[in-house]
């Protein structure tokens, strides 16, 4: 029996692994939804094949799809083409057509939560290079053990130069890495005190970027005893590090996170819910990738307290929709509307990274989104499997108008419509004006100012 | 028929005017001689939040004191350079436009302004001031999201508060029930139709009908995307009509309290505006990031003052400038300085009792080299929620705050 509140639940019932039943069954609703959370949407060829096999099956061919080496040549001489410029907004441009076209989209979704997490902005930065040597370590690590990640990050130059520790001298220890490394990054707020942060913060002197590469300057480390979260020694900056993830807290707040990221925006979930599955990721040794399959293969994750129970990035939004119609389209100009709606990637607001959930929604956002969906539609060159969204209906055989609006239902919503709405949608699309593609794409961008289109 | 608040004024306005003692206030007579009816409004509350934690030491000078040229070797303001308030204070040489408004008696200083067991980090001290409550309880709303909630119905159909700009909407903002729409221009700010598309009546239509079986999440972002729609309709009306000779500032902030004086003027009932402007985080490097966000504050804010005035609207505005924390006294070794504690808060308006209230904190007697508060920003709150914003400030504030005395 599905459970009602998030907080409520057995949380050995939750993290046990889905096994389809009357009430969660594995149809093309929840295949769908994994799509989405594991990546950005699936396309009706993708939700075809996925049926076919058993949700562990789909769900290890997720996590580790087969390596496609083609597409990652043709990434490399795109980034090296993009860096010749030097500018770091294009590089979102082609991060934003590796999500459209990666054979991994799992990969690319976690390095989204990864850059979040460990926001970093280039507009401090202000060197594109930087900027994509941290999105190539967040890559490399999105679904592995959490302390390499963190020890690369700890010497990354674009991080540096972000929180101003590029030049961090033992006389006056800059305490903005020390700070954001327990607050944001490993342990969240409450979990350290003021004096942990100054004696950490001690650790992590001699910390340079000269030439754009980390250096550690011996002479400007502090080496003495430091004491921060109950231990003591010399610590240099990597042991620190192992001391900070070390505490409880950090496995505790890191599957919270993931979870709210792949499950449920809200409520927040309680540590009654968290701390069964934190016990088992501190024994992996804080490997993500086993967390997030076992996130993914969950009971909860197919119940019906994560169908639509998160609210669309303006990435997901964007990146889903295309997806979803197997679509192409002018990724410079879009990632310049993406940054309007409040998601520039490589641009986070702040240190915190985008908050999310009831965040992304404001009335300018939701005109923006419509608006984007608009100018996708009509403005800019936008394919969809090379051809219209005409030729795509046919091509699935969505012949009818209630048909194309059940279609487009499944596929770009994570919740049902009601009827009254899904019946007006089909009088929309039956609406006299221009050719079948034209009412095919008026009914999308209707369909798109929807509260349901908000949902993931 | 629901009449309008022109039509309405055109009405009463005269019994209005009668009521607050038979003084016609002159916007009413220059309004009046251009033959068209003032728009007599309440009072609006314009925040303009500093992000990043403002040097406060930097932007109030305590020329006086030799401790801040001692801490303060490569950052310290100049004897010669400061804007003189007397003989211990004065402003940056790039806040200009703050000593104009001062000299203008528009200038209220509150100085020592924090809480107690001050936070250094942004987000837990910006999270404090937006919601008067620490972290050890849940804060789902801001204090002006609070007010919102027990204040909504009575605006009319406008909303009651704006955020313009780009960046997250403020906690200090979120509310249980109003949802605050957030605006960046007011051009972006409309639904764009292609010919031959839905038109935006059945598409109110459509966000409008009833979803039985929502969520929590969708009945929020279905009020949101209401929201949304009505108040695009209600800004569009609005944006035909305004001008104005004041030059704002080109930055970001001039713009946007530009955008503010013409929905103000446009006679919207909103009552609280909120903008940001960011990068005041000078950990390296400051003294010219804080002269050009110091030019940009004290210009814009000048700018805004000015042309509120000649529309008429002066008197009902005030505007707060608060950061979430000051910076330590003694500057650190990239030439910048780190996330201090206590710190002055602007208010300008006609309304302001002007001048410097309260001293200036100690330099000498720190904690954590920091400086001291002594007068909880709550007290400033409480003096908006209550006199300003005429609501009763103690529940919203979590407890009881004795207003600060900064309105004339």
């Amino acid at each position: 029996m599905p459970p009602l509140e998030l907080n409520e639940l057995d949380p050995d019932w939750a993290w046990s692994e889905y096994e389809p039943d009357a009430d969660q069954p594995w149809d093309r609703r929840r295949v769908a939804h994994l799509y989405r959370r594991a990546g950005f949407a699936a396309s009706e060829r993708e939700l075809r094949e996925a049926l076919q096999l058993a949700p562990a099956e789909l769900i290890q061919r997720l996590v580790e799809p087969a390596a496609d080496e083609t597409f990652e040549a043709q990434m490399r001489q795109l980034v090296e083409a993009t860096l010749a410029g030097g500018d770091p907004a294009r590089l979102a441009s082609v991060w934003l057509y590796r999500m459209l076209a990666t054979p991994d989209p799992l990969r690319e979704k976690l390095t989204l939560f990864w850059h979040g997490h460990f926001a970093t902005s280039a507009a401090k930065v202000q060197d594109a290079q930087l900027m994509q040597r941290q999105n190539a370590v967040l890559r490399q690590h999105a679904l592995g053990r959490f302390e390499p990640l963190v020890q690369e990050i700890s010497r990354d130059p674009a991080m540096l130069v972000y929180l101003d520790s590029d030049s961090n001298r033992k006389s006056h220890p800059n305490e903005n890495y020390a700070r954001e490394l327990m607050e944001l990054f490993c342990l969240g707020e409450g979990n350290y005190t003021e004096q942990d942060i100054r004696q950490l913060a001690r650790c992590f002197t001699g910390c340079e970027v000269r030439r754009r590469s980390y250096r550690f300057n011996q002479y400007q480390h502090d080496s003495g005893v430091k004491t921060f979260l109950g231990s003591t020694g010399a610590f240099g900056g990597e042991e620190a590090v192992r001391v900070v993830i070390a505490q409880p807290a950090a496995a505790r707040f890191l599957v919270r996170k993931l979870v709210h990221y792949l499950v449920c925006d809200e409520p927040r979930a309680s540590d009654r819910l968290i701390e069964p599955l934190a016990e088992e990721f501190r024994q992996r040794d804080l490997d993500t990738g086993w967390l997030v399959r076992r996130v993914l293969g969950s009971q909860l994750f197919f119940s019906t307290l994560a169908l639509g129970r998160k609210i669309r990035s303006p990435v997901e939004l964007a990146v889903g929709l295309l997806r979803a119609l197997e679509g192409s389209t002018n990724v410079v100009e879009l990632s310049g509307e993406l940054g309007q709606l409040g998601q520039q990637l490589f641009f986070p607001p702040n240190v915190k990274g985008w908050e999310g959930g009831r965040n992304w929604i404001n009335s300018s956002t939701l005109l923006g989104r419509a608006n984007l969906v608009e100018k996708l539609l009509h403005g800019s060159p936008t394919r969809f499997a090379g051809g219209t969204l005409a030729d795509l209906a046919e091509r699935y055989e969505v012949a009818t108008s209630p048909r194309f609006v059940d279609w487009l239902a499944e596929l770009l919503l994570a919740v049902p419509l009601p009827d009254d709405v899904r019946r007006e949608l089909v009088e929309v699309a039956e609406q006299p004006g221009g050719d079948r593609d034209a009412q095919l794409r008026r009914t999308l961008h209707a369909l798109s100012t929807l509260p349901e289109f908000q949902l993931a | 028929m629901r009449t309008t608040r022109r039509q309405f004024l055109a009405v009463t306005g005269t019994s209005a005017v009668l009521a607050i003692g038979g003084r016609l206030p002159e916007f009413w007579l220059r309004a009046a001689a251009a033959g068209e009816s003032p728009t007599k409004g309440e009072k609006i509350l314009v925040v303009v939040q500093l992000s990043g934690g403002n040097d406060g030491l930097n932007t109030i000078v305590p020329h006086g004191d030799e401790s801040y040229y001692r801490a303060r070797p490569q950052l310290a303001i100049p004897r010669d350079q400061v804007l003189k308030i007397d003989d211990f204070h004065g402003f940056h040489p790039s806040a200009r436009g703050l000593a104009d408004l001062l000299e203008a008696g528009q200038l209220a200083i509150v100085q020592g302004v924090g809480y107690p067991d001050p936070n250094r980090s942004h987000f837990e001290s910006m999270d404090i001031w937006h919601s008067c409550f620490r972290k050890d309880r849940p804060r789902q709303d801001g204090w002006l999201g609070r007010y919102l909630d027990r204040a909504a119905g009575t605006a009319g159909g406008d909303v009651p508060a704006l955020h313009v700009g780009e960046e997250e909407q403020p906690l200090a903002l979120a509310a249980q029930r109003v949802r605050v729409p957030s605006v960046r221009s007011l051009d972006r700010f409309r639904l764009q139709l292609e010919s031959g598309e839905a038109d935006a009546a059945t598409i109110q239509r459509l966000v409008g009908r009833e979803r039985p079986a929502a969520s929590d999440l969708l009945g929020f972002v279905q009020s949101s995307s209401a929201a949304a729609l009505e108040a695009a309709r209600r800004v569009e009306q609005a944006r035909r009509q305004y001008q104005t000779d004041v030059e704002y500032p080109a930055s970001g902030l001039g713009q946007k309290l530009r955008t503010v004086a013409q929905l103000i003027d446009a006679g919207l009932e909103t009552r609280i505006y909120y903008l940001t402007l960011d990068g005041f985080d000078t950990h390296a490097r400051q003294a010219e990031a804080h002269a050009a966000l110091l030019t940009e504050l004290s210009g814009s804010m000048a700018a805004f003052m000015d042309d509120l005035a000649r529309h008429g609207h002066a008197e009902r505005v005030l505007l707060l400038g608060f950061s979430e924390f000051g910076r330590r006294l003694e500057e650190n070794a990239s030439a910048g300085t780190d996330h201090g504690a206590a710190a002055p808060l602007l208010l300008a308006g006609q309304a302001v009792r002007p001048g410097l209230l309260g001293t200036h904190p100690s330099l000498t007697d720190l904690d954590q080299g920091d400086l001291k508060f002594h007068t909880d920003f709550r007290r400033v709150y409480a003096l908006l929620l209550e006199s300003w914003l005429g609501c009763p400030s103690a529940e919203l504030l979590g407890g009881s705050y004795e207003p600060i005395a900064a309105l004339a």
